[in-house]
């Protein structure tokens, strides 16, 4: 070992603190749903306490498009999890893929079921004013909560990492909107939720080396 | 294949130890870990001259530092480690290729067009200019030959000298500035 090399260990030792383990990226995916969750259901109280009915009917085709975009969400937060541990495959960020096809296939089946019941009206493509500010508003949680727990890992993918983390949060909020928003048609939200889902996961892993990196260590 | 397991056991072993504070285990777990990053470095890239081997194995270990909190016990330490050596790698090859986009390779230096009137005599300018840097206070004087002579990216000269690499930032530049100052005066 070069005389560099055993000083630099000599230094590293001398600041050893004792750390607390991270724990498994499956506990924190969970840790990180109930979070999210438990912020979400407080729009969707505030909306029922409001004396408004619930925004979605509860039929077959929304509940597996809602667990569709369950899954999605919460396998994009465990596998971007597993992205900043050390060890695991580089594959396990197709970890999603499965569940976000089944909810886009989901979206576009009902975009079809959609065309005959309301007609030209199912193919509106503007949303409501109010829906992308209560979408944002909804999202910051979960999306602050998501970075923190991010940047206490390994920056080995920030690019993968940060886009499966976007992805997370953009999901997680889409499953809790049609319960305390008015239901858009189909195809808007196939068109303005996937799409700007799409647009914030290619922005989150432009700008995920910056939001992860290694940390500066200072050696006394 | 036995002596794979025993070995990743036993650094799993002083990896559990170091993220209870043991600093004995620290030492024992990162001089062993070193051999083992240095031959993955060499193996992936044998071009590289030795120094260069050997920042790369301290970065390695510098990360390894910084993300120790991230090992769980119940996994194998080896592929965790590697991990860690083949981003730092990457990340070497990226900065490499940073500094190489900044750079312009001349095979023949252009001359000056009045050499008298142009340049100073007798390497009068080099010596100079190292009279000046050694007239810079020490703080500024390393962070100079560290980062500008030694060609030292900040982190290695923060691992070497201990100063952060915001001190180190600030030194420099106030460095350069009272360079400038001194070699303007002496002009």
């Amino acid at each position: 070992m070069s005389k560099d090399t055993n000083d630099l260990v000599g230094r590293l030792a001398l600041q050893l603190r004792p750390v607390r383990r991270l724990p498994s990226p499956r506990l924190r995916a969970a840790t990180w749903l109930a979070l999210s969750a438990s912020y979400l259901a407080l729009f969707v109280l505030a909306h029922r306490l409001s004396g408004a009915p619930l925004a979605q009917s509860i039929d077959t085709r929304f509940v597996v498009e809602e667990l569709a975009t369950l899954a999605t969400a919460g396998l994009a937060a465990f596998a971007a999890f597993c992205c900043v541990v050390p060890g695991y495959s580089r594959r396990i960020a197709l970890l999603p893929l499965p569940a976000l096809f089944l909810w886009v296939a989901s979206l576009g089946a009902n975009c079809i079921a959609d065309w005959p019941r309301l007609g030209v009206a199912a193919g509106q493509l503007t949303p409501e004013p109010a829906c992308i500010p209560v979408a944002m508003l909804a999202g910051v949680l979960p999306a602050v909560a998501m970075v923190m727990m991010l940047r206490r890992g390994a920056p080995l993918y920030p690019r993968a990492t940060v886009a499966l983390g976007a992805l997370a949060v953009a999901a997680l909020t889409n499953a809790a909107l049609p319960l305390f928003h008015l239901g858009d048609v189909s195809i808007m939200v196939l068109v303005w939720d996937l799409g700007l889902i799409a647009l914030l996961s290619a922005l989150a892993g432009w700008a995920g080396p910056r939001i992860l990196n290694w940390r500066r260590i200072v050696v006394a | 294949m036995n002596q794979t397991i025993d070995t990743d056991r036993r650094l799993s072993q002083l990896m559990r130890a170091a993220q209870g504070g043991n600093g004995v285990a620290y030492v024992a777990l990162l001089r062993e870990a070193a051999p083992l990053v240095r031959q993955a470095v060499r193996r992936r890239r044998s071009f590289l001259q030795p120094q260069d081997i050997e920042d790369l194995v301290q970065n390695t270990l510098l990360a390894l530092h910084s993300v120790r909190a991230t090992y769980d016990p119940a996994r194998p330490f080896l592929p965790w480690l590697m991990a860690i050596a083949r981003n730092q790698i990457a990340e070497g090859a990226r900065r490499h290729a940073r500094r190489h986009a900044h750079e312009v390779t001349v095979e023949c230096l252009p001359e000056t067009s009045d050499p008298a009137a142009v340049n100073v005599e007798g390497g009068g300018a080099a010596d100079l200019l190292i009279k000046s840097i050694r007239m810079l206070p020490p703080g500024q004087r390393h962070a100079i030959e560290m980062l500008k002579l030694r060609e030292m990216s900040l982190r290695e000269a923060s691992a070497v000298s201990g100063t952060s690499i915001a001190a180190l930032k600030v030194a420099v530049h106030r460095g350069l500035k009272t360079l400038r100052e001194l070699l303007r005066a002496s002009a």
